[in-house]
């Protein structure tokens, strides 16, 4: 008992303590100082900042023999500016799906307004709410607030009403303004289980939790004889969460996704639990896997026998001998034959063998009916399931499907493991495209092994190779060879489907500021797209007679601008891959001329470890210029304190591979 | 059971014939269609007929081979309706390249959404959608649509080529109506005359084309119903809900919309007293209208709600008044009621708002408008007014209005007039430089550049919408300098009824110059480089610059001591039919002056001219990036 007393004490204590710093808002009557015209020190560029918005969600009994979500949401903006404007234009999805419903309920809002020295407010009126059905199971609520000027403050709040118990409505902590006071609470009865996942690189101001028990009544409305009712009597958690004075979200060059980075909260349901009857509803990923393979609209074709491929497989497999050979024809049949109609969802939107009727499919159909093909010839084959970069990363730990949204393949081919995407007509054997190296993916197998995916790993390695001489009538003559990295390789292809290659070397030719002529362009391995493309093409560079020529040697190949343009930087930089650009250039003095000036070669290093090298060298002997300039990164993805110094890396080589070489006419004529 | 055989061939016979009416082997198509090509409108009938005021019936029945992933969106049919018409009937087939049937329509594949714009908060439209989503090429589609229209305020235009890379084996347009009611029609590039036919008091009148080639857009192309052939056609009388009016003459149509608007401009009385207050001091009309535009900037925005006729009729005043926004029609109604009330006249006015090509053909009266503004006629002038802007300097039109025709809405009815033309001497551009190259190559500038008229729409915009945070992540990133730092921006706008934006800027570019050895090269153009590179080809159609504009830069930077010049680029005098071009360097002390002059001319010009402008423009191109060579003296 004395234990018990001191326990209790010891948490008055801790909540006095608590009551000393500001630890509620409150939405209190507006004043006239409220409403004048301020710049808030968050940022004083801001049109519009989020005072507070406080939610609250409670699960309640429903009418239906079941429970219901109710979320609750105040928001109190301050309107700044012209720009601010938008804010007062709200829309509210609500989604059906048969039975179940969303109801939107006590919609109110203000438009408070400084008027002559007097606080005047405007109501919503109801009329002024507009109902779009946007498809058969959404809906929006749409209006706009009344009397909206610079200055104004909003209030709106509302209700949603949810029999989604798996729409637990999600917070974010930060949007396109700045919000002074966020504050979630979720109060969550034990009987439910749910995955918190929340992400982001702000703290929070509160982060507490206190029991709490509440009673839950059900009505069974549907029952056939008279309504049936039971009553739950259950511990509730309140969890609250707040976060104080945050600032807008950036977008900066080179963020995968600035989802990435923002401060939210997201809920999965995880479990039923006593005094319900318990039940699992998140698994964990070998269940996950388990079932997916068993699942019509992902695996269960896999395991089949799926002997109406054999039609297509048999000639393919015709004289293959290794493992790698077959799954190579397999490969290129399905990359050269199919369409790709866009991705989102790691289900299959058709079953296989319709899509093999059709030669179209979401790029989960085709690597999925990869995957068959290649197990079909006895192959060892796995789909892997991953997010793409734009859409965000996943939880290693939570087996969440609907996070994850591309499907690859996965084959094992002479005891090596190489990863295929059939869906790109322009994608070769063995490669995937950077958007897919967005760390966290799963092997859908039995064992279900987590592969971790950087694009530090992908090396863009590109070579171009220059020569320049006099031919025989004395003209200063010479030739590109350049072999771009392979996903520069993929995009030109891309283009050159697009366009046509008039238009690519139509659109070279504009790149090129030097005074030359162009001839016998020729683009190689088009269509060999396990290979980088090859572009060659000859040139004559017009010399009138000058008493001396300056000349770029690169000709345009080398960095003409700084990739990193802003000063500063609040997110990692993420490059597609890590880059290794090399120039190489053999350039005979041009017939009466002797060289004046030569850039002087340099190599420097990024930092210590050498994880960005750039050198430029060049020398000459017998009226032979050698000239090598590389740019070496090991790493595509950097913090943003590392950023100071990539910008200024990237500066000098900019101005390095700028330099001119200067030759002079020879004084003696022979 | 053989008697059942033989229906079932019988059947399969009769659909074979139906599916066969027209062979969509793509083997048919003409060899001449499929250049450029993406897709083949293989063939098209559509007629409209007018049954009465309030009853139209719009069939159309059409076919698309699809050669390539481009022409894809050719085979997804779209339709939009609203609460004025309504979607009768829907039928598609798919075919494959051989012409064989693969799939017909079932009408639960049709999606229905809602269609509301982008800038709208809510309006009645929505859209039924059907995509095959064939993938194998090539394939044709085709489909079968019936609408009905409860109204005849506009009817549908005749495109026989929905953009370029389309060709068209054959298309028809039929107008079907009753021999006494009258309908207008506008071709553009038909041959000939149309066939009319009259049957028991039904009139009909036919247009029909085939075997035309796919266009390809060419760089400054006239617009799009120059280049293909396209009939316009208009009621007479018409009517909408319970409003009737006359299209055939602007007079005529002026009327009905004047009907529209009429009666709606009374005012509350807080805001009758709100104007008087604000209006007591003014000692001139264009002071008062100025006035009451920076009333309404302050106090409304907009919001656009288009329901039911309300996409053609403006809310009453005292809604906006209540509410503080409304759409283009309401805001400019607001406007022209707080004017009226200090006693000044003014014209709801309709227009084609948008991009140079977005213009109303006067000779052909119809509804042909998306936006309304307000034209208020003062002494010696006229004052437009922008009511949907909170920002728009008091007065100004831009090319979101200006340059055009537009109709004002009198008590007398319809009057075409043109808006505000803004030419070369208005659309200027005034830069000066001055600065000091370090002996690194860096430079240290302060750059001030006054924008005028047209020259300053992008940034009013920039300087009005955006932070200044974010004003200055642009800066930083468009500037076209490799690595710069801005150390000071500020703007300064004047608001007139030609506006003017001043920039000052200091800027600090780390190598600026490059440095080789004793060497310094120096691009003298700092901020204003053409990226205008075009090439020579067979030009088929006419030229149109539709901007015309001045650009004066003068810079002035000192060099680092010790150096002398070894190679400066000669003076350049461009003198054209498009514009002329004037650069020159000097050098007085230690100082590096630089001028560029360019004056651009808008107009239209023959293809012949394409040349020549190829030439122009490509020598711009390279005396904007003309280096100087410095060289160290003591070496």
């Amino acid at each position: 008992m004395k234990k018990l007393t001191a326990s209790v004490c010891m948490l008055i204590c801790i909540s006095v303590a608590y009551a000393q710093k500001n630890t509620n808002y409150k939405f209190s009557k507006l004043t006239r100082e409220d409403l004048k015209a301020k710049v808030y020190s968050i940022d004083s560029n801001a049109n519009a900042v989020i005072l507070a918005e406080v939610g609250e969600s409670h699960f309640v009994g429903n009418t239906k023999g079941w429970f219901s979500l109710s979320f609750k949401k105040r928001t109190r903006i301050h309107i700044l500016n012209k720009n601010g404007y938008n804010q007062a234009d709200i829309e509210i999805p609500l989604w059906t799906s048969g039975s179940a419903i969303e109801k939107l309920e006590e919609l109110k809002a203000i438009t408070y307004n400084l008027d002559n020295g007097t606080v005047t407010e405007t109501k919503l009126e109801k009329n002024n709410v507009f109902t779009e059905k946007k498809s058969k199971n959404l809906t929006l609520k749409k209006f706009t607030l009344p009397n909206v000027k610079e200055g104004s403050i909003i209030d709106i709040e509302y209700i949603i009403n949810s029999d989604f118990l798996q729409n637990l409505q999600p917070w974010s902590y930060q949007g396109s303004i700045p919000r002074l006071w966020s504050e979630y609470n979720v109060f969550m009865p034990e009987f439910f289980e749910y995955a918190f996942l929340s992400q982001g690189m702000q703290l929070y101001f509160i982060n507490e939790r206190k029991d709490n028990s509440n009673v839950f009544n059900v009505v069974d409305g549907n029952s056939t004889s008279a309504s049936e009712r039971f009553t739950l009597n259950a511990k509730v958690t309140h969890h609250r969460w707040v976060m104080k004075d945050m600032p807008a979200l950036k977008e900066e060059s080179y963020t995968s996704s600035i989802e990435n980075y923002t401060s939210k909260i997201d809920f999965q349901l995880s479990a039923f639990r006593h005094p319900l009857k318990y039940k699992n509803i998140m698994s964990n990923w070998v269940e996950v896997a388990t079932k997916l393979l068993d699942d019509e609209d992902f695996g269960k074709n896999l395991s089949t026998n799926n002997s109406w491929l054999s039609e297509v497989i048999k000639p393919l497999l015709e004289g293959a001998h290794t493992e790698t050979e077959k799954a190579k024809r397999i490969f290129d049949y399905v990359r050269q034959n199919f369409t790709s109609t866009g991705y989102g969802s790691i289900y299959i939107s058709q079953p296989l063998k319709n899509c093999l009727k059709t030669k179209s499919g979401r790029v989960s159909d085709i690597n999925m009916l990869l995957t068959a093909m290649l197990r079909y010839a006895n192959i060892q084959a796995e789909p892997i399931i991953l997010s793409t970069k734009s859409n965000g990363f996943t939880y290693p730990l939570y087996p969440l499907l609907n996070r994850f949204n591309y499907v690859v393949a996965l084959a094992e081919t002479d005891g090596k493991t190489i990863f295929l995407d059939a869906s790109r007509q322009n994608l070769g054997f063995g490669k995937l495209l950077p958007e897919c190296y967005n760390g966290h993916a799963r092997i859908i197998s039995k064992k279900v092994p987590a592969i971790e995916m950087y694009s530090d790993s992908l090396k863009e390695k590109k070579l171009t190779v220059i020569l320049i001489g006099n031919d025989e009538k004395g003209t200063w003559v010479g030739s590109i060879k350049q072999a771009p990295g392979y996903y520069e390789s993929y995009r030109i292809r891309n283009k050159i489907d697009d366009k046509g290659s008039d238009e690519f070397f139509k659109e070279l030719k504009k790149n090129i500021v030097s005074d030359i002529s162009i001839k016998n362009e020729k683009i190689d391995s088009l269509k060999k797209v396990d290979l980088p493309v090859e572009i060659t093409y000859d040139f004559a560079v017009n010399i009138n007679n000058e008493n001396i020529i300056y000349f770029n040697p690169l000709f345009g190949e080398g960095f003409q601008d700084n990739p990193f343009k802003s000063l500063e930087r609040f997110y990692p930089v993420e490059m597609p891959y890590a880059m290794d650009n090399t120039i190489i250039a053999t350039i005979e003095v041009p017939k009466g001329y002797e060289i004046d000036e030569l850039p002087k070669s340099i190599r420097v290093s990024l930092n210590e470890q050498k994880e960005g090298m750039f050198e430029y060298l060049a020398s000459h002997s017998n009226n032979i210029i050698s000239l090598r300039t590389r740019v070496h990164m090991t790493r595509a993805n950097f913090d943003p304190e590392e950023y100071e110094g990539l910008r200024e890396f990237f500066n000098m080589i900019v101005s390095k591979q700028k330099e001119q070489i200067v030759f002079k006419k020879k004084t003696t004529q022979p | 059971m053989i008697r059942l055989s033989l229906i079932i061939v019988a059947i399969s016979a009769y659909c074979f014939t139906n599916a066969a009416d027209i062979d969509y082997n793509v083997k048919n198509i003409p060899k001449e269609l499929l250049q450029n090509a993406n897709a083949v409108k293989r063939n098209e009938k559509i007629s409209f007929e007018v049954h009465s005021l309030t009853s139209t019936t719009y069939k159309q029945k059409y076919a698309f081979t699809i050669l390539n992933e481009k022409g894809d969106r050719f085979a997804t049919f779209l339709e939009y309706y609203d609460k004025l018409n309504k979607i009768n009937s829907i039928e598609g087939s798919l075919y494959d390249g051989n012409g064989k049937l693969i799939k017909k329509l079932k009408s639960k594949e049709v999606i229905d959404l809602s269609a509301v714009d982008d800038i709208s908060l809510i309006d009645d439209n929505r859209k039924k959608v059907h995509s095959f989503h064939h993938k194998v090429y090539p394939y044709t589609v085709e489909y079968e649509v019936e609408i009905k229209y409860y109204h005849t305020f506009y009817f549908p235009t005749w495109v026989t080529q929905e953009d370029e890379f389309v060709a068209v084996e054959n298309s028809s347009f039929t107008i079907i109506h009753p021999e006494q009611y009258k309908v207008r029609y506008h071709q553009f590039n038909y041959k000939g005359e149309p066939k009319e036919s009259t049957e028991k008091n039904i009139k009909s009148i036919t247009w029909n084309i085939s075997n035309t080639k796919a266009i390809k857009k060419e760089p400054y192309a006239p617009r799009w119903h120059e280049l293909t052939t396209m009939v316009k056609v208009a009621p007479t009388d018409f009517q909408i809900e319970n409003y009737k009016g006359d299209m055939s003459s602007w007079k005529e149509f002026g009327k009905f919309m004047y009907d529209l608007t009429k009666g709606r401009d009374v005012l509350p009385d807080n805001i009758k007293q709100q104007v008087k207050i604000l209006t007591a001091q003014a000692t001139s009309d264009v002071e008062k209208i100025s006035i009451l535009y920076h009333f309404l900037q302050k106090n409304t925005r907009y919001i656009s709600i288009q329901l039911g006729l309300g996409g053609w009729q403006p809310f009453e005043a005292t809604y906006v008044a209540k509410k503080g926004y409304g759409d283009c029609k309401a805001l400019s109604n607001y406007m022209y009621s707080l004017l009226k009330e200090v006693g000044i006249k003014s014209h709801y006015a309709l227009i084609k708002a948008g991009a140079f090509d977005n213009m109303i053909m006067p000779e052909f009266p119809s509804n042909q408008f998306n936006h309304a503004i307000l034209c208020v006629p003062v002494k010696n002038d006229t004052i437009w007014l922008e009511c949907t802007s909170q920002t728009n300097p008091f007065g100004y039109m831009g090319d979101f209005t200006g340059n055009r025709k537009a109709l004002l809405i009198t008590e007398e009815g319809g009057v075409v007039v043109n808006t505000k033309n803004y030419l070369k001497e208005d659309n200027l551009q005034i830069r000066k430089a001055v600065g000091k190259i370090i002996e690194d190559g860096s430079l240290q500038t302060s750059i001030e550049t006054k924008y005028f008229s047209m020259q300053q729409d992008q940034l009013h915009k920039l300087i009005n919408f955006l932070s200044k945070d974010k004003v200055k992540e642009i800066l930083q990133a468009d500037l076209g300098l490799p690595t710069y730092n801005i150390d000071h921006f500020k703007y300064t706008e004047k608001k007139n009824i030609k506006p003017e934006i001043q920039e000052d800027l200091e800027l600090y570019v780390a190598n600026y110059a490059t440095i080789t050895g004793k060497r310094l090269f120096i691009t003298p153009n700092l901020l204003n480089k053409s990226t205008n590179k075009i090439s020579s080809e067979d030009r088929v159609h006419d030229l149109c610059i539709n901007y015309a504009y001045k650009d004066v830069d003068t810079i002035e930077y000192q060099i680092p001591a010790g150096y002398k010049t070894e190679s400066v680029p000669q003076d350049i005098a461009l003198v054209t039919k498009f514009g002329i071009y004037n650069s020159s360097i000097k050098f007085i002390e230690d100082k590096l002056i630089y001028t560029r002059t360019r004056e651009q001319y808008s107009g239209r010009f023959s293809n012949k001219d394409y040349n020549d402008l190829v030439a122009y423009y490509n020598e711009i191109y390279k005396a904007d990036r003309n280096k100087i060579v410095l060289v160290k003296s003591d070496q």
